[in-house]
């Protein structure tokens, strides 16, 4: 009898300890990790590209929106709203700030490794804006300004590697995210026989206010 | 001509390449020292006492290798390297690790023209004239201007010697037929020789799969004569023409960059011609003053229709004339001292359907240069030149060249070279207007014309943005080089020779296509502008034994490092990144991995065997050439519209040691020839023993040829 509660006592301990500490480690922070997006259709041609002057046929030229909070596409008509973080068209890849949006966004197009950055920078965003009734993208558009290269001989679109952005959403929170591939289902060798305007990325999602990506 | 297909579809962006180099004794003739070139100084030198990288390739070696154009030559010298084209067709050379537009090809020291895409095609050449091919690596622009900036392969025609003749037919793999007929005539005081040729073949498929061949049937004829003339004891005139022509019959699939195919058909044309009299006066035993003129025109044009309804779906043609006037001399003051000077004038036109009008366009070059040979004691011999050239549009260049040479002792002999070589801007990026339309509508337009269009459509409002700054857009001046070449002749052994040579060429100011502007519906504008930096260095060598009267070996290595100075810099800084294919990881690049230029190898050489019996009258030779593995870039599909990947795998846009390389290969080339009598010569021989091919990366290069060769002298 003696033995059993004393065993009993112990039990009640141990799980007392054990309950304790989980308790203790749940609002501990979560150690942030990369999360790939797959195919994000960014205005692909329905129509495959005009072959005498190469244009794309049957586009609509609307943003494909995307939010890292939800890691989900936004519907085009949340437009004009903080819900989307990103909108893609094409290689043109727009921010939830500047003149025309009503988001406080903006990126920076940085360049080093992915992985090592464990702080988002406090400055130096760049947003969407529009100079002489043109659009100045935060995300440079044209062969290796920004994200990708464009090579003239084989017509293809390749993300520079080494560049990756970092993006403020439209409520102040911060992610970085890094471009893969172009082309559908993201294949080793690109040529421009492949499905283009599929977006494949990987970012982390810094949701609480603070500027850490660890 | 070749290639002209390709330029329909993937255009021509004067992508600038490169080559390589070699120093290397005639093998089966390394007995005879009294070898003499005249490309290095302008004046008759032996080799041997010369103080730069020279290379000698006699007629007696041509025969033996069995060749017939001058790429077939080439192609086996030391640190030479035949590339293709920008459309991956045709053999130019590279040299030193230089595109073959920085090396200039002169036939009897006048430049031969019709770079039509940037480098020469050399299969234009035959070789059946040729008494002996003079290369000289390191810049010569001291003596000859512009392009001599990686060096100078200058071939020398026979001359009129002692009255022969001489007939050869030759006939090998893809019905090739090669006919020869020259003979030489002496007259008292005349001399006449002539020459003709006549070249055809089938052409040849890699890619069987796809309609229409790789390269496509064609026939060409070149004839060439020389007239000499002892006007007096102390004058002689020469006066030599050339005259060439070749037609190509196309059928091919044509196919746009969006993989849209039609059967089509079609001609190709290329003449060319040229005039060269000279007038040697020797006013005494000291004095000799040379006064030549050279006029040379070339044409190529090519049109192709489509199978199904005959509509012209492609014409281009290009026409290109030069005219040069020249007056030097030579005065020796003592064998100690000899000055050579010259002046002259150049006067070149060009008009091309690519230029959008029938206007020619035309450009002045004045020139005059200065040499010095001192030897102030047998053992050293310096040569020091001195080149100004003054261009009606890319303005002036100065280029000097120093050169010595020092004999420890016969078997020890040092010599070094440093000199500026610049090539001016050429025709294309200086005019070019071109628009493709099948590859998705880009254009391109040359430096002197690009201003003028861009605010024609800025007036339409067909420009969406600039991408460079405008202020900079249309200027462009000469691609210069500073080089060094230090080498070294050693005999370790009795008869055992070992030529090596370090090379160093820093580069400037070179000339790549720039998008310049896009327009409203999306299109690119290429214009051209002075902004890459590279360094070509490496080492090249050259072992030869002759093993007895009969028997030679040569082996033959050079080492190249090409790389562009700014990819350089920048991944020294950790500027560049690779991102692995699989795993898809990011790395920082290091300097190591940096592998350097498009087109380039490492590694190359060759390893020959030469046997030459005299009393049996029997010649035998074996030869293997090696290209070590090369990143392509830059290269706009191949003729039969195969898609060519590029080398970058890792989205970095340069070479790497991660790319893609294509692989290193060995070609064998064998002959055997019989001397029936003093008149009867029967050869037979396999190149290519085994049948290497790479239909996507090296169309240029054809499988295993076999042939038989039957030469009769008069």
């Amino acid at each position: 009898m003696k033995t059993t509660s004393y065993v009993f006592a112990l039990a009640a301990f141990a799980s007392v300890l054990f309950l304790s500490s989980c308790s203790n480690n749940d609002p501990a922070p979560v150690t942030l990790t990369s999360v790939t997006f797959k195919n994000l259709a960014a205005d692909p041609p329905s129509g495959g590209y005009n072959p005498t002057n190469g244009q794309p046929i049957g586009v609509t030229k609307k943003y494909t929106f995307f939010s890292f909070k939800t890691g989900a596409i936004v519907a085009n008509t949340d437009s004009a709203t903080n819900k989307w973080d990103v909108g893609f068209n094409g290689t043109t890849i727009i921010v939830n700030g500047g003149q025309q949006r009503v988001g406080k966004g903006g990126a920076i197009v940085s360049t080093g490794i992915f992985d090592n950055l464990t702080v988002a920078p406090s400055d130096g965003y760049d947003m969407d804006s529009v100079i002489n009734a043109k659009p100045v993208y935060a995300i440079p558009t044209g062969s290796g300004k920004g994200w990708y290269n464009y090579n003239a001989a084989n017509n293809t679109i390749t993300p520079i590697a080494g560049k990756f952005l970092i993006i403020r959403t439209g409520d102040e929170r911060y992610a970085k995210m890094e471009i893969i591939s172009y082309y559908k289902d993201a294949p080793e060798t690109v040529s421009s026989a492949i499905a283009d305007r599929y977006y494949t990325f990987r970012y982390v999602y810094q949701g609480d206010g603070t500027k850490n990506f660890k | 001509m070749r290639n002209r297909v390709a330029i329909i579809l993937f255009l021509i962006l004067p992508k600038w390449a490169a080559a390589q180099s070699s120093e290397q004794a005639d093998t089966l003739k390394t007995q005879e020292l009294e070898e003499v070139i005249v490309t290095a100084t302008r004046n008759e030198r032996t080799v041997g006492a010369l103080p730069m990288p020279v290379t000698l390739v006699k007629k007696e070696l041509i025969k033996s290798m069995g060749s017939v154009r001058l790429n077939d030559v080439l192609t086996e010298q030391t640190g030479l390297v035949m590339v293709p084209q920008v459309n991956g067709q045709g053999n130019g050379v590279q040299l030193q690790g230089f595109n073959p537009d920085y090396t200039l090809i002169l036939i009897d020291g006048e430049p031969i023209i019709g770079r039509y895409t940037g480098s020469l095609e050399l299969s234009r050449l035959a070789v059946g004239n040729i008494k002996q091919v003079e290369i000289v690596k390191g810049p010569s622009s001291s003596l000859y201007g512009s392009e001599a900036l990686a060096g100078v392969i200058n071939i020398i025609t026979e001359r009129p010697t002692t009255n022969q003749g001489n007939a050869s037919l030759r006939y090998g793999t893809n019905n090739s037929l090669d006919l020869n007929a020259n003979g030489s005539f002496i007259f008292k005081r005349l001399g006449i020789y002539a020459f003709a040729n006549r070249y055809s073949t089938d052409g040849y498929d890699l890619s069987p799969q796809n309609f229409g061949k790789t390269v496509s049937p064609f026939y060409n004829y070149t004839f060439n004569t020389k007239v000499t003339y002892q006007l007096s004891d102390k004058t002689d005139i020469t006066l030599s023409g050339r005259y060439f022509t070749e037609e190509q019959d196309f059928n091919f699939d044509v196919l746009n960059a969006n993989k849209v195919s039609f059967r089509s058909y079609g001609k190709g044309n290329v003449r060319d011609w040229n005039i060269n009299p000279v007038i040697t006066h020797r006013f005494n035993s000291r004095l000799k003053a040379i006064g030549r003129f050279y006029t040379t025109d070339y044409k190529t044009s090519t049109d192709l229709r489509r199978l199904s309804d005959d509509s012209l779906t492609y014409h281009d043609d290009f026409h290109q004339t030069f005219t040069r006037g020249e007056l030097n001399g030579e005065y020796y003051f003592n064998d100690q001292y000899i000055t050579t000077i010259g002046v002259g004038q150049i006067q070149e036109g060009v008009q091309t359907s690519r230029y959008r009008d029938e206007s020619t366009r035309n450009q002045q070059t004045r020139y005059a240069f200065l040499q010095q040979e001192i030897n102030p004691y047998p053992a050293l011999n310096i040569v020091a030149g001195i080149r100004y050239d003054y261009n009606s549009i890319y303005g002036d260049q100065l280029s000097p060249k120093f050169s010595a040479r020092y004999e420890f002792s016969k078997r020890f002999v040092l010599k070094g070279s440093l000199g500026i070589g610049f090539k001016a801007p050429d025709f294309r990026q200086l005019y070019f207007n071109f628009t493709n339309s099948a590859a998705g509508g880009y254009s391109v337009l040359g430096t002197e014309i690009v201003k003028e269009r861009l605010s024609q459509l800025q007036a339409l409002g067909q420009i969406q943005s600039y991408v460079y700054d405008p202020a900079k857009i249309g200027k462009l001046e000469a691609e210069r080089s500073f080089s060094i070449n230090l080498g070294a002749r050693i005999e370790p052994l009795a008869k055992l020779v070992v030529d090596i040579n370090l090379f160093r060429n820093k580069v400037d100011n070179l000339i790549e296509d720039q998008i310049v502007a896009t327009t409203t519906s999306n299109q690119s504008i290429y214009s051209y502008r002075n902004i890459r930096k590279a360094v070509m260095q490496g080492v090249e060598t050259t072992l030869s034994y002759p093993l007895n009267k009969e028997v030679s070996f040569s082996l033959g290595y050079q080492l190249l490092y090409a790389k562009d100075t700014d990819v350089e810099d920048a991944v020294d800084r950790g500027e560049v990144f690779w991102r692995n294919p699989e795993t898809l990881e990011t790395r920082r690049l290091k300097s190591n991995e940096y592998f350097g230029l498009y087109n380039r190898s490492r590694h190359t050489g060759n390893f020959k065997i030469f046997y030459h019996n005299i009393e049996k009258g029997v010649e035998a030779t074996f030869r293997v050439i090696y290209r070590g593995p090369f990143g392509i870039g830059d290269i706009r599909g191949n003729i039969q519209g195969e898609e060519i990947p590029q080398a970058d795998k890792n989205n970095n846009s340069i070479l790497d040691v991660y790319d893609d390389f294509v692989k290193g290969y060995f070609l064998t080339n064998i002959s055997m020839a019989y001397h029936f009598n003093k008149k009867c010569r029967m050869q037979i021989g396999i190149d290519n023993l085994f049948n290497y091919t790479d239909p996507v990366y090296i169309p240029n290069l054809p499988g295993q040829l076999s042939y038989i060769n039957l030469n009769y002298k008069l």
